[in-house]
């Protein structure tokens, strides 16, 4: 109860420490290439890196003159939180990050880089373009990936599935081989108490079931998205089939995803499906990772389809308009992808490079997964932009609750898409969207 | 007025210019902004918004997950309102010369000074279903068919987190009271216990009247905690499954942060203001006119 006055304590602080170190670099602003900029982040490898390897220090070689502020926030909601506030005040830091869901809402606050080396380097960067902008460079290619267990595959007498069917019908097999003696067991994984770790099927696999990683914004052009035959419905009836089918274990909405992932490293689970960054996790808590294997979630419904799987641009470098210095921070973009930086930090982290003259090989373990796919095809996946946006937080569509609601008793599938094609109709007209 | 009136005055108000300047900054116009905001439909990131008359009051009435989150907060508060007697009770036996009463006041007070956060965390491992200590706790004392989908089973999922809410905050209550409790006149309680008071009566006609005010406070600040709670459902079930576990708090925050709408989020926190004061208002009512009354045809009688 408390806790709500610290949080707002915390922001009134941070806006307040925020005003104070705009203030700075505005007065110390000459040159382009002189003042202090303030570099906002929140994941934790990346504050690692930078303290560890002095990147403060190493920019300063290059321009003498400048200086940076690295300020890390906690997690990535409490980033949004605080940059929300910050944009309403004019406090944005210089220099900072985005998802794919995120680039539209703060698009006014973002200036153009396509005109960066950086930008030119990057495999991601135009393909997120909006309006003809390019608000920020992907930092790392995000892939998606299911972690499984060989050796209890191989126990069970379980192949590595390419079809959702064969996917269902592994995940049932050891289910029910090892569940016989384990009551706690649970063939797949899935921390739904956070909401959160159902992404790689709420999220993804709407684009996923045909290939359209234009899916929101499409939904957004239309009045009953969810309507039968939608590639949303067809994703969720096949998600909710699974998720009914007891391979979850016997209470997954008890679970949060530090507990599920814990579960999984201990082999109390055969299956998990999480992104890049989800191996690190595993081999912190797994005795040896020998046996771990991957692949991409296979979400066709046969196998004469295309076999897809989703690539998204991750973490967008992006300078804000209320940057005092906007050259020095853009200056600082091209230095972070240059060869000064850029490559020791992507051998650093798990996931992919996004810059095609710094390629970098993928860890064996999850280079398993185009091995077992090599005419996979990517799907470019988008966050959705201002339209979906908009419809989204006016219908209050949330598909991560809704993939934990599926779990629960008496919910009814058909009656809560019927439910949000309504709400969606209403604020398409409301919102004057054509 | 003679000179040391004129400047006793002065004094005053010199003195109060800065805490009445900082309550208007702080206090006052950020609740008449949030008024105003909450006619609005500010999405918490524009330089603009537009005026949209009642329409986020209205929108608020009909949202059916607002009214759960709403109907959540009311365990909170009956489970706590239970409670208070029993947090008095104790309150009274550690006012008694009791051994190690010192000893038992630090234990129960101690939840209170942890970190919320850390105890929700810690709870949802007890509570987990798989490894949970409190399944093995049923378990080692033979009740393991009592097990139950704890933190998500719809039907329980509230009452678990009252009681962690309880956990942690009944030890306030407590000590709250025994201060209350030491401070009751010691003339009186001696003129009692002459006359040939018992415990029960001690308790009755003494020491509840005499601290009135803290039980007042207290049943406020339980209605003002149970309607505000946050962050025990916040880290244990972030409000699921679905909204079976959230708040009005924890709605407020997701409609402005997650779909924002801080139009709507400003019109809700308006409504949980007056809520407050609404359950304030009557439950003073209810204990003024109804026991305190009580009393007084005692003394009449």
């Amino acid at each position: 109860m408390k806790n709500i006055k610290k949080i707002i304590s915390a922001a009134v602080a941070s806006v307040i420490t925020a005003g104070m170190l705009a203030g700075c670099g505005g007065e110390s602003g000459g040159s382009a290439t002189s003042g202090k900029l303030v570099f906002a982040i929140w994941d934790n490898n990346l504050m690692e890196y930078i303290e560890s390897n002095d990147m403060v220090g190493k920019f300063r070689e290059k321009y003498p003159d400048a200086d940076i502020e690295v300020e890390k926030i906690k997690d990535d909601s409490e980033y949004w939180n605080s940059m929300k506030m910050r944009a309403s005040a004019n406090q944005l830091p210089d220099v900072m990050f985005n998802k794919t869901f995120t680039l539209s809402r703060f698009q006014e606050y973002l200036l153009d880089l396509s005109d960066t080396e950086a930008c030119k380097n990057n495999a991601l960067a135009e393909g997120y373009a909006l309006n003809g902008k390019v608000l920020g460079i992907p930092m790392t290619a995000g892939y998606e990936y299911v972690y499984y267990w060989k050796d209890m595959f191989e126990e069970a007498n379980v192949s590595v599935p390419t079809t959702w069917e064969e996917f269902k019908t592994a995940a049932s097999t050891l289910q029910s081989y090892y569940g016989a003696s384990d009551p706690d067991f649970m063939a797949i994984a899935l921390g739904a108490k956070d909401e959160w770790p159902d992404y790689p099927y709420m999220e993804f696999m709407p684009a996923l079931v045909n290939g359209n990683g234009q899916n929101w914004n499409d939904m957004a052009k239309t009045d009953t998205p969810f309507a039968n035959g939608s590639d949303i419905n067809t994703a969720y009836h096949r998600v909710y089939d699974l998720f009914t089918s007891g391979v979850l274990g016997k209470d997954p909405l008890g679970l949060g995803n530090d507990q599920a992932t814990n579960l999984f490293a201990q082999k109390k689970a055969a299956v998990i499906a999480l992104g890049d960054w989800g191996l690190q996790n595993i081999q912190n808590g797994a005795d040896s990772i020998d046996r771990l294997g991957t692949f991409y979630l296979p979400v066709r419904e046969s196998a004469s389809e295309p076999f897809r799987y989703v690539v998204q641009g991750d973490s967008f470098m992006g300078v804000t308009t209320h940057s005092k210095n906007p050259e020095l921070a853009k200056a600082f973009v091209e230095w972070f992808y240059s060869e000064d930086w850029y490559p020791g930090y992507v051998n650093y982290v798990s996931s992919a490079s996004s810059m095609t003259n710094f390629p970098k090989d993928k860890d064996p373990i999850l280079a398993q997964s185009d091995e077992a796919q090599p005419d996979g095809q990517p799907v470019m996946y988008d966050g959705g932009g201002d339209d979906f946006t908009a419809i989204q937080n006016e219908t209050a569509f949330d598909y991560k609750k809704l993939g934990a609601q599926m779990l629960t008793d008496g919910f009814d599938l058909d009656a809560a898409l019927e439910e949000l094609d309504k709400k969606w109709t209403e604020a398409r007209g409301k919102l004057g969207i054509e | 007025m003679n000179s040391l009136a004129v400047k006793r005055r002065r004094f005053i108000l010199t003195a109060l210019i800065i805490p009445v300047t900082l309550l208007i900054c702080f206090v006052v116009f950020p609740a008449f902004d949030l008024i105003r905001m909450s006619f609005t439909d500010w999405d918490g990131l524009s330089s603009s918004s537009n005026f949209v008359k009642l329409e986020n009051y209205i929108s608020m009435f009909k949202n059916k997950d607002l009214w759960q989150s709403l109907g959540n907060n009311a365990v909170y508060f009956f489970v706590h309102l239970l409670m208070i007697p029993v947090e008095l009770a104790f309150a009274v036996l550690l006012n008694s010369k009791l051994r190690a009463a010192k000893f038992y006041k630090t234990m129960v007070f101690l939840p209170y000074i942890i970190n919320g956060v850390a105890i929700s965390y810690a709870f949802s491992y007890f509570f987990s279903p798989v490894n949970g200590a409190f399944d093995n706790l049923l378990e080692a004392v033979r009740l393991g068919m009592l097990k139950q989908s704890w933190l998500s089973d719809p039907k329980i999922v509230n009452f678990v987190l009252a009681f962690v809410s309880l956990w942690r905050f009944s030890g306030y209550h407590i000590v709250l009271f025994t201060a209350a409790l030491q401070s009751v006149n010691r003339d009186m309680i001696e003129a009692a216990t002459l006359d040939g008071a018992n415990a029960w009566q001690m308790f009755r006609y003494i020491q509840t009247p005499s601290i009135m005010l803290m039980v007042d406070f207290i049943l406020f600040d339980n209605i003002r905690g149970a309607m505000q709670v946050f962050d025990i459902p916040f880290v244990m079930t972030a409000g699921g499954p679905g909204y079976a576990s959230s708040t009005f708090t924890l709605y407020t925050i997701k409609t402005a942060f997650t779909f924002s709408n801080f139009g709507l989020a400003s019109a809700m926190a308006v409504a949980i203001m007056a809520i407050i004061i609404l359950i304030y208002l009557v439950q003073n009512k209810l204990i003024h006119g109804i026991i305190l009354k009580e009393d007084k045809h005692d003394e009449n009688a």
